[in-house]
């Protein structure tokens, strides 16, 4: 079980990652951490020409407050939000997510931005930061953008990127003291990735909220407006006005057809939302 | 709870001994297949079909690499795999090393890529093109049987290996006012231990003799399959089975790769390696554990068992493994189903049954798993037709103590024990009541609480009189063993078995220390090479203490003697004055160490008696127990579990183990292989599964595929022992290896099911995944009730 | 032997291995426990999936834990390299020694050196000697003899023992980003391999020849509208080819009859790209106005059937038809066994809208134009190269048809 061969090269910095890229005619494959593609290059699932190494690139490597938005540079691992060393959104929110991917070995060298250009729809990331609003920050050497997270992954596997494009930061708003983060996953085991995850941010003194189902085995079924699935509102006491069959309708319209998949999607987000009412009915799985 | 006895000897039977293996481990210097390096050396790829039944039209070699691809047709004079049963009626598979006409399997070789490194030589594998035509693939074993299915195996008519027969009596039973029938399954698992199979093979010019360093469990047997299927004498083959990254039934078998690396050997001139890689352990090489049962038990309504009926169907794979072949797991079954109960009628129909699959090899319980989960679970079954409590049905129908010896309905010879007295110590520990009241109180968060049990007694360190009966290419004789004093006092132990996790380098030294006092610091087991040790079939059920053990013992006793002659003569004394104790010679006027009189047989001969044995202090002693129908260790299981309902979760809150392995050589090792067959045994309860498409293709190629439990989905347990001797068995040993692994899937389902069965819901396929849980919670709301909520009621699900 | 192989590239790296310089020259591929096994003769670093989940390759990195086998040495230039082999006289991993020994936490060995740098881990951060997240931290190093019962109580007890001492729990300082990845520039980089695209000249030639009949394993349907009558619309359908562009991948090289075609698809799930080339056989029945095209390739390592059924419904208005489109397909070969067939299907379900919307745009007589994001990836260039670049090894299917 060993990689195909290819090349490597390490940039110094992002403009010379987007030449490299470009000239690369589509045939190179960005590598941050490693921990997702390092899996499928030994499996020779995938067998790219060159292999751009951004890992050393500083500007990848930092976190910035602007206004009211935390950026973090998209190389900062799993480890750096987990143990802190990158500031949260509110309290406990992006370490706890942190914490419960996959095994501290692999959070040491796993990033935050090569986790979502990825896009594996199992992954914690891209679940947690549609919940959160997040946006990402795309490099090429035309310039940058900015995209929603729900743009920028078009599908299994699927990004918006582009041969000379590299996820150069991921942008979330501040969490207001007022709202609350729930976030649960279901796997089968302890590091698995997710058969199920639901994460809601709500706020019920403005009565504003969001919820999202992911590992749908598609990009995540996001409830922009939350009110939805609580009746048209979202009030204190919101959990027990949780609405089934809105979400089961909206699983259905996402392709979701195996009815015992939807009740399990629909039961993870239920606890996710309890969560976030406050009450520790579920054990999240704390990881050391 | 009470303890296992106490050792008379602090490094003798019954000392809880750190192990004297553990420092070379943990400093990582063990040395194991893939460590190994030999000048010149070249890496090995395979080319394997990707179907699971094909037709080979062709095999495309690009020019520039075909000196480095080796297809069948290279292959001169190397004979396919052949393993036979004896048993009527038995069909033969032949593997091809190399695939010839078809491949019946994904996975199976079809040639051979050779290159400095294995990057290079999967570069070279890649550029290989199969043409294959397709063919209809049985992944089926059910189906399989049916008029018309495809055929693995052309010439035979139909894809049965071996069926078999037996009927004690049954229609006594059919006027039973309680009849439970239950269809029932354990799902397909790969063995995986951590460490994969991998071969290096070299040719030894002085010796004319292929070297093959291979990471399996029975070096000599090797051997005499790589004999046969080369066509080359075994003297001029020597196999050196390394340290090995654990076994578990998946090392003991001869691999095609093994055939194929050897001729390789021979043939090129250089050492060649071929390492097996995660997804070729998964995708291609043996797997185990696929049974199917049909089953139904008569029953009194006092629980008493009148009769059990059961046809089973055993998923053997495409191809016969040697030496153990397609039929040892089903002709178990039939054996053995009756576990540790006594009822008057039973009747058994098995088939082994070919498929396009991988191969089956026996895994750690062997059949004892399957048969464990179908008989506990239809037993709770029958506790819940009659209204009893699960443990009532147990304790009606054990084989009670005062029967013992005690020759069951399938005339298994149970040597000892108190089975009744196990379950009621299980019972006592976990607290039956206290589980059953939390269960009425119910959980605060909406989980189910179930209680669970199990029980088994497992034929272990079976013998000549079992297996000639199979006839199988390999039947255990006497099991021997060599010990040598050396000049400087320390003792060799030599056995042609393996260890690879048992800890025999400590434990047999303990039997070598209470035989001969010499100190285990002094001891050196010699294993795993055919070249220094005397033959024997391996390390395969549960046998390496009874066997191995009971071998070192004879022969140290032996050696003793003679040292024992010596030292009377050295002290002046007459023989019958004199005995060994604690490593020394002791006279009534004096002692003298066993060191003492090695020094004076090697080094100052003149000093002996005139009459001395001329063979010295050098001993190869063979033993068999006074029966050889095996040692019938047994255990009762009892776990309490929370069972989520809407997300189909399982926890194990308490797990309870009572044991009962006879006289325990070392206590830490007998508890470190409970607990290693527990964790085996939670992975077939509730994770482990090889999942196969309708092409017969192998759904989990890697480890986030195939779940393997971790620290955290295994239970730390309870465990006491019991130690009633085995009278037939040196020191009173019993097989214990792989008892931990039989219980668990069968208690932890009859935990989820008392858990469930208030809703309707009951599970009778392993694993119990969290999908299967759900599954029948939302298929019993919709039965139990029509008007419930149409989200949890949907009629297609699936 | 290997007159015919050519050399592999490799290039200088320097990095310090159990606290000594090395200079090494080393291909990209390789990864980092290959390389301290193969070159270094470090065998203590174990291989057991070389897929990043058993954790028998865990080393330290700049101190800090991390998998082997999924962390490339060419990208470690200037890290630190700690493998059990250099924590003989580290104090804490003797005190893991001795618990290890005197709890029975090990029996074959092959998890053992992983086991002990993740305990070390753990034994360092966790503030007290909690089970429950020793459990849960052991989450990534798997054992298969020992269920785990010695391990837990030998760091339970390493921990317990150290917190008495006063020594405290620690997280190392460290700077942002993935540990082992310093900044470039300190060893050199290779050049990309040019000769690998120049070397291109297409899908193997070895394909599958016979179309057998098959229940797809999975299957998406699409219905649409056209305000075309039926009668044009089936007809357009009998064109193979137009069929084929506007199949997102697909190819047709020859049509030597009307009810065979000969051709290909090319697909890509995500990073992970696969081409087909094979035959179809072609069924209609003017009758019903249905059809199905029913085709099998192969790539010389996966196989995959295909088939597209569609049906024409008069429309509810006069001079319209309804479209039934159903897309199925069987993938054979290392993608199958991927486990994740989820990922594959919410492509194949993209693919078939896309092929729906396609047929709809031609139905009504415009041209059909490769959208940028399509799933496919249907830049040329990116796809042969993609291909030959593969080699075709590991191979993802979907549809086929033409």
């Amino acid at each position: 079980m060993k990689a195909s061969r290819f090349a490597l090269e390490r940039p110094r910095d992002l403009e010379e990652a987007g030449a490299l890229l470009a000239g690369a005619g589509g045939l190179a494959k960005v590598l941050a951490g490693g921990q997702s593609l390092g899996p499928m290059l030994n499996l020779r699932l995938v067998e790219p020409a060159l292999v751009v190494d951004v890992s050393g690139v500083a500007e990848l490597r930092r976190f910035d407050h602007e206004g009211g938005t935390l950026v973090i540079g998209a190389c900062c691992t799993h480890a750096d939000i987990e143990d802190g060393r990158v500031p949260d959104v509110g309290a406990d929110m992006l370490a706890r997510v942190a914490s419960g991917i996959a095994y501290r070995a692999v959070r040491n060298r796993g990033t935050i931005g090569g986790s979502l250009s990825h896009a594996d729809p199992a992954a914690d990331w891209l679940s947690a930061l549609s919940a959160l609003g997040a946006t990402v920050e795309i490099a090429s050497r035309s310039g940058r953008h900015r995209l929603a997270i729900g743009d920028f992954v078009t599908g299994a596997l699927e990004t918006s990127l582009q041969a000379d494009e590299v996820l150069a930061a991921v942008r979330i708003p501040m969490v207001p003291e007022t709202a609350r983060f729930g976030f649960v996953k279901h796997a089968r085991k302890v590091g698995e990735f997710a058969h199920a995850i639901g994460a809601a941010l709500i706020d019920p003194e403005r009565g504003t909220g969001r919820c999202v189902i992911g590992a749908i085995d598609a990009p995540p079924l996001v409830f922009p407006d939350a009110s939805v699935l609580f009746g048209g509102s979202i009030r204190p006491g919101f959990a027990s006005e949780f609405d089934r069959s809105v979400a089961d309708r909206a699983l259905i319209d996402a392709g979701v057809t195996d009815p015992v998949a939807r009740h399990v999607h629909i039961e993870i987000l239920r606890r996710a939302v309890i969560q976030a009412e406050g009450e520790p009915l579920v054990e999240t799985r704390a990881a050391a | 709870m009470t303890g296992p006895r106490t050792a008379i000897k602090p490094e003798g039977v019954g000392a809880r001994l750190p192990r004297r293996e553990d420092d070379r481990y943990m400093r990582g210097r063990g040395q194991y297949v893939g460590d190994v390096k030999m000048a010149g050396m070249r890496d090995v790829a395979f080319v394997r079909s990707p179907l699971a039944h094909a037709r080979i039209r062709g095999i495309e070699i690009p020019d520039d690499i075909r000196s480095q691809v080796f297809i069948a047709a290279d292959l001169d004079g190397v004979k396919p795999i052949r393993a036979v049963s004896g048993l009527p009626g038995f069909k033969v598979s032949e593997q091809q090393p190399l695939a010839t006409e078809k491949v019946r399997q994904v996975g199976e070789l079809v040639a051979m890529c050779v290159a400095p490194t294995r990057a290079e030589a999967e570069d070279v594998a890649a550029r290989v093109v199969l043409d294959l035509e397709e063919l209809p693939a049985l992944h089926d074993m059910r189906q399989a049987r049916e008029p018309g299915a495809a055929l693995v195996h052309e010439h035979w008519g139909d894809n049965v290996f071996l069926e078999t027969f037996v009927d004690i009596d049954i229609a006594s039973a059919f006027d039973a006012p309680i009849k439970v029938s239950r269809t029932i399954s354990t799902s397909r698992q790969c063995m995986s231990p951590l460490e994969g199979r991998g071969v290096v093979a070299h040719l030894d010019r002085r010796l004319d003799q292929l070297n093959l360093i291979t990471a399996c469990q029975m070096p000599h047997i090797v051997r005499s399959g790589l004999s046969e299927c080369l066509g080359i004498e075994e003297g001029r083959i020597r196999i050196v089975s390394p340290d090995v990254g654990g076994g578990f039934g998946y090392k003991g078998i001869l691999l095609a790769e093994e055939v194929c690396l050897g001729w390789l050997a021979l043939s090129c001139g250089h050492p060649v390696r071929w390492i097996e890689d995660r997804r070729e352990q998964l995708v291609a090489n043996a797997n185990c554990r696929e049974h199917h049962y049909e089953i139904t038990v008569y029953a009194e309504r006092d629980g008493t068992i009148r009769g059990v009926d059961c046809e089973a169907t055993v998923d053997s794979g495409a191809y016969s493994a040697y030496p153990f072949s397609a039929c040892l797991e089903a002709a178990q079954v039939a054996s053995i189903l009756p576990g540790p109960y006594d009822f008057p009628g039973y009747r058994c129909r098995t088939w082994s049954v070919a498929t396009n699959k991988a191969p089956i090899l026996p895994y750690r319980g062997v059949a004892r798993t399957g048969v464990c989960f179908a008989l506990e679970l239809a037993l709770d079954a029958v506790a819940a037709e009659a209204g009893l409590p699960p443990e009532t049905v147990r304790l009606k129908n054990l084989v009670r103590p005062e029967q013992m010896p005690f020759d069951n309905i399938t005339k298994k010879h149970f040597d000892s024990g108190d089975y009744p007295e196990a379950l009621t110590r299980a019972l006592a520990a976990i607290d039956v009541e206290a589980v059953r009241a939390r269960q009425k109180r119910g959980e605060p968060d909406g989980r189910r609480i179930g209680f669970g049990l199990s029980i088994y007694c497992e034929q272990a360190a079976h013998g000549t009189s079992v297996y000639s009966g199979w006839g199988i290419p390999m039947v255990p004789g006497h099991e021997q063993a060599g010990a040598r004093l050396t000049p400087d006092g320390g003792l060799e132990l030599r056995i042609g078995a393996h260890s690879h996790g048992q800890s025999l380098e400590t434990t047999l030294a303990q039997v070598a220390h209470e035989i001969l006092g010499v100190s285990v610091e002094r001891v050196r087991l010699v294993h795993g090479d055919t070249a220094m040790t005397p033959y024997s079939t391996g390390a395969w059920g549960s046998r390496m203490m009874v066997m191995a053990g009971g071998a070192v013992a004879t022969a140290c006793k032996e050696l003793g003697e003679r040292v024992r002659l010596i030292g009377a003569h050295l002290l002046q004394a007459a023989p019958d004055d004199v005995r060994l104790e604690a490593g020394r010679v002791v006279g009534p006027a004096g002692d003298l160490s066993v060191a003492e009189v090695a020094r004076v047989w090697y080094r100052r001969p003149q000093d002996l008696p005139p009459d001395v044995d001329p063979h010295g202090l050098e001993v190869t002693a063979g033993y068999k127990p006074v029966r050889d129908s095996g040692t019938f260790s047994y255990a009762a299981h009892a776990v309490v579990v929370a069972v989520d309902p809407e997300i189909g979760s399982v926890e194990i809150l308490d797990y309870v183990i009572v044991e009962d392995g006879g006289v325990l050589v070392n206590p830490m090792v007998v508890d470190g292989q409970i607990l290693g067959g527990l964790a085996q045994g939670i992975g077939t309860a509730l994770y482990e599964e090889m999942p196969f498409d309708v092409a017969g293709q192998p759904l989990a190629s890697t480890l986030a595929d195939y779940l393997l439990p971790g620290a955290a989905e295994v239970p730390a347990p309870r465990i006491d022992h019991m130690e009633t001797p085995s009278p037939y068995t040196q020191f009173g040993v019993k097989g214990i290896g792989e008892g931990g692994a039989i219980a668990p899937p069968a208690a932890v389902a009859n935990a989820v099911n008392d858990a469930l069965r208030p809703l309707g819901a009951e599970l009778l396929v392993s694993p119990i995944s969290p999908r299967r849980v759900v599954e029948a919670v939302l298929a019993a709301r919709r039965g139990s009730k029509p008007n419930a909520d149409d989200l949890q009621g949907r009629r297609d699900a699936a | 032997m290997n007159a015919h192989v050519r050399p592999p590239l490799k290039a200088p790296l320097s990095l310090t291995v159990n606290g000594r310089s090395v200079e090494a020259e080393v291909e990209p591929r390789t990864h980092l426990a290959d390389f301290l096994r193969e070159e270094l003769d470090l065998t203590g670093t174990h291989l057991g999936c070389e897929h990043g989940v058993c954790g028998a390759c865990t080393l330290l990195v700049d101190g800090e834990p991390a998998r082997g086998c999924i962390t490339f040495a060419a990208t470690c230039g200037d890290a630190e390299i700690v493998t059990i082999e250099g924590l003989d006289d580290d104090e804490l991993t003797a005190e893991l020694r001795a618990a290890f020994n005197r709890e029975h936490a090990l029996q074959c060995g092959f998890c053992t050196p992983g086991m002990l740098i993740a305990a070390r881990d753990l034994a360092l951060r966790l503030p007290e000697p909690d089970e429950r997240r020793i459990r849960i931290g052991l989450a990534g190093n798997l054992c298969r003899c020992t269920g785990y019962a010695g391990i837990v109580r030998a760091i339970r007890s390493v921990i317990a023992e150290r917190r008495d001492r006063g020594i405290a729990a620690t997280v190392s300082e460290r700077p942002l980003g993935p540990v082992g990845a310093h900044r470039p520039g300190a060893s050199p980089r290779s050049a990309p391999d040019r000769r690998e695209a120049a070397s291109a000249s297409g899908i193997p030639a070895s394909a599958a020849t016979s179309v057998r009949e098959f229940t797809p394993a999975e299957t998406f349907e699409q219905r649409f509208s056209v305000a075309f009558p039926p009668e044009r619309v089936f007809a357009l359908f009998g064109h193979v080819k137009e069929v084929a562009v506007c199949l997102p991948g697909a190819f047709v090289e020859a049509t030597p009859s009307p009810e065979r075609v000969e051709g290909g698809i090319r697909v890509k799930v995500g990073p992970i790209s696969a081409a087909f080339r094979g035959v179809a056989n072609i069924e209609r029945d003017e009758a019903t106005r249905r059809g199905r095209i029913l085709g099998a390739g192969a790539d010389g390592r996966s196989a995959a059937q295909g088939e597209v059924r569609y049906e024409v419904r008069p429309g509810s208005e006069p001079e319209t038809s309804d479209v039934v489109l159903t897309v199925g397909y069987t993938l054979k070969g290392p993608l199958a066994q991927f486990g994740r067939p989820g990922l594959v299907r919410d492509v194949a379900a993209r693919l078939t809208a896309e092929f729906a919307r396609n047929l709809e745009t031609r139905l009504s007589g415009r041209a059909v134009e490769a959208e940028p994001s399509a799933p496919s990836g249907l830049n040329p260039f990116r796809l042969v190269a993609g291909l030959i670049l593969g080699r075709l090894t590991g191979w993802l299917n979907r549809i086929r048809s033409r």
